[in-house]
């Protein structure tokens, strides 16, 4: 090493200042006290500026040294593996995840709730329409015992059935094995004739069918809660007020068929009756025969 | 940061379900952007480039295990140096003890007061490159730190877990070497220092 060779004990102690001068670690009096001894020494400032040359030099070369393209992929790829493994199917930007899984979330709850409210106004709708029926049976056949023992012939039924609907007695008498037409009418409800009833016995209990207008009504809504398809018509089942009964559409007609059977044997029973039933309905009968009454959307 | 201002996804996020994934979104944001300056220093304080993509990758490693303590807004770069550098000081001290080797040998004398070794004009890239390998880890991690990084001395001091005093005496240490070893290499290619061609005056 050499000898010491500064110019004066003033450069010896300014230089003893210039690393924390070069890295602006010195106070500001010092800075301007060392800044001013450098404006006129030649030897000092020289010296600075060979540790500045140094120092850009260093920090050029090390500047130029750039981390392999794949380090990047390679430390994520570490940091996934350290995760649970629920985790590691998750994409590189884990914002985009949390963007994916906030979607598919929003996504699922809609469509989950738009099937349960689907579902829940459909059954809704299906428990309103079929309650027609239920209350009719309710209110003539078992109530009001509007039936006798001894069943009419059938002429009479034809007779009180009247000539728009007398053509379905026979749809009936022969769809229902096992049971037998005890009345045939044009039931009344509030003084005002509103469904055509057949009231049957059979299998230890009474059965009704009842045939009323649609006003505007469908069971459509309820299509993917379709009991049984029989003969292409939809059928649509519900136990209420302690009956059971099986409903399903005509063009201008709902019919149902209601006992207090079990609900499969019902299904059972409305499954050949219901398709020629619609189509004798369809096919011949006016609709005009019974009088409009209130729609359920009313 | 990119973040969800939405209110549903500021709600999944603080669900138990999403808190990991929006961790990761943080330590994505905090931590990526300084891969590079890891690197950088990293490839200069280690044998070659291998051991630097290791060493950054167990620094990664480390930072994300124990990211749920580094609070967020607060220097994310310094905290990993402070890993790096603990994480390289604990691989010398075991390197130390298998292989029965002093760790910071300097070969430096303790007179500060030398006069200054004279640089060449023009310093090329493998010359410094050169004269850096020659300077003891204790001494390049510094000068790479405040010259390289730009690390004040008080940050320097806590990511080394030495004192101040300890920083500039290494610091002024490590510069000198490294004007000493870029004027042997310029000895070596009989190039003459600047001062040597300008002349010197007090």
């Amino acid at each position: 090493m050499s000898a010491i060779n500064f110019g004066s004990k003033q450069c010896e102690r300014i230089r003893g200042q210039l690393d924390a001068y070069l890295s602006n670690e010195l106070l500001v009096e010092t800075t301007g006290e060392v800044a001013k001894h450098l404006a006129s020494c030649v030897a000092c400032s020289r010296e600075l500026e060979s540790l500045m040359r140094v120092r850009d030099a260093l920090r050029s070369v090390v500047g130029k040294r750039l981390p392999p393209e794949h380090l990047g992929a390679a430390v994520r790829t570490r940091i996934r593996k350290a995760q649970p493994a629920f985790f590691s199917f998750l994409p590189v930007r884990p914002a985009w995840a949390i963007a994916y899984a906030s979607l598919a979330i929003v996504i699922a709850a809609g469509v989950a709730g738009q099937q349960w409210l689907k579902v829940r106004s459909g059954r809704q709708m299906i428990a309103t329409v079929l309650t027609l029926g239920v209350r009719d049976h309710l209110h003539c056949a078992i109530r009001g015992h509007h039936y006798p023992d001894v069943a009419y012939p059938l002429d009479e039924l034809s007779k009180k059935l009247g000539s728009s609907y007398a053509a379905l007695l026979p749809v009936v008498e022969a769809r229902l094995p096992g049971f037998q037409i005890l009345e045939a009418h044009i039931c009344y409800a509030g003084g005002r004739r509103m469904y055509v009833h057949f009231i049957a016995r059979g299998r230890g209990t009474i059965l009704s069918v009842i045939l009323t207008r649609r006003e505007g009504e469908g069971l459509s809504a309820g299509r993917f809660l379709v009991a049984k398809t029989s003969g292409g018509v939809h059928l649509y089942d519900a136990n209420l007020e302690g009956m059971s009964v099986v409903g399903f559409e005509a063009r201008d007609y709902f019919g149902f068929v209601v006992s207090d059977l079990g609900i499969d044997e019902m299904v059972q029973l409305a499954s050949p009756l219901a398709p020629p039933l619609r189509d004798a309905l369809n096919a011949g009968t006016e609709r005009g025969a019974l009088p409009p009454r209130r729609s359920l959307f009313s | 940061m990119a973040r969800f201002s939405h209110p549903t996804v500021a709600l999944l996020e603080s669900t138990l379900l999403l808190r990991p994934l929006s961790r990761m979104a943080d330590f994505e944001d905090a931590a990526m952007p300084h891969l590079a300056d890891l690197y950088r220093s990293a490839s200069f304080l280690v044998r070659n480039s291998v051991d630097a993509e290791d060493l950054v990758q167990e620094v990664y490693l480390e930072a994300w295990k124990s990211f749920h303590r580094f609070e967020m807004g607060t220097n994310c770069r310094a905290w990993l140096f402070r890993i790096m550098f603990h994480r390289l000081h604990h691989l010398r001290r075991r390197l130390v003890k298998t292989s029965k080797v002093e760790a910071f040998a300097s070969p430096v004398d303790e007179d500060i007061h030398v006069a200054a070794p004279q640089v060449p004009q023009d310093i090329r890239d493998e010359d410094i490159l050169r004269a850096l390998e020659r300077v003891p880890l204790e001494f390049r991690e510094v000068v790479l730190m405040a010259d390289v990084e730009d690390f004040s001395y008080k940050e320097i001091a806590e990511t080394l877990m030495i004192p101040l005093g300890t920083v500039m005496s290494r610091l002024s240490r490590g510069r000198r070497l490294l004007r000493e070893g870029l004027a042997d290499v310029a000895r070596t290619y009989g190039i003459r220092p600047a001062s040597e061609r300008g002349g010197e005056s007090a």
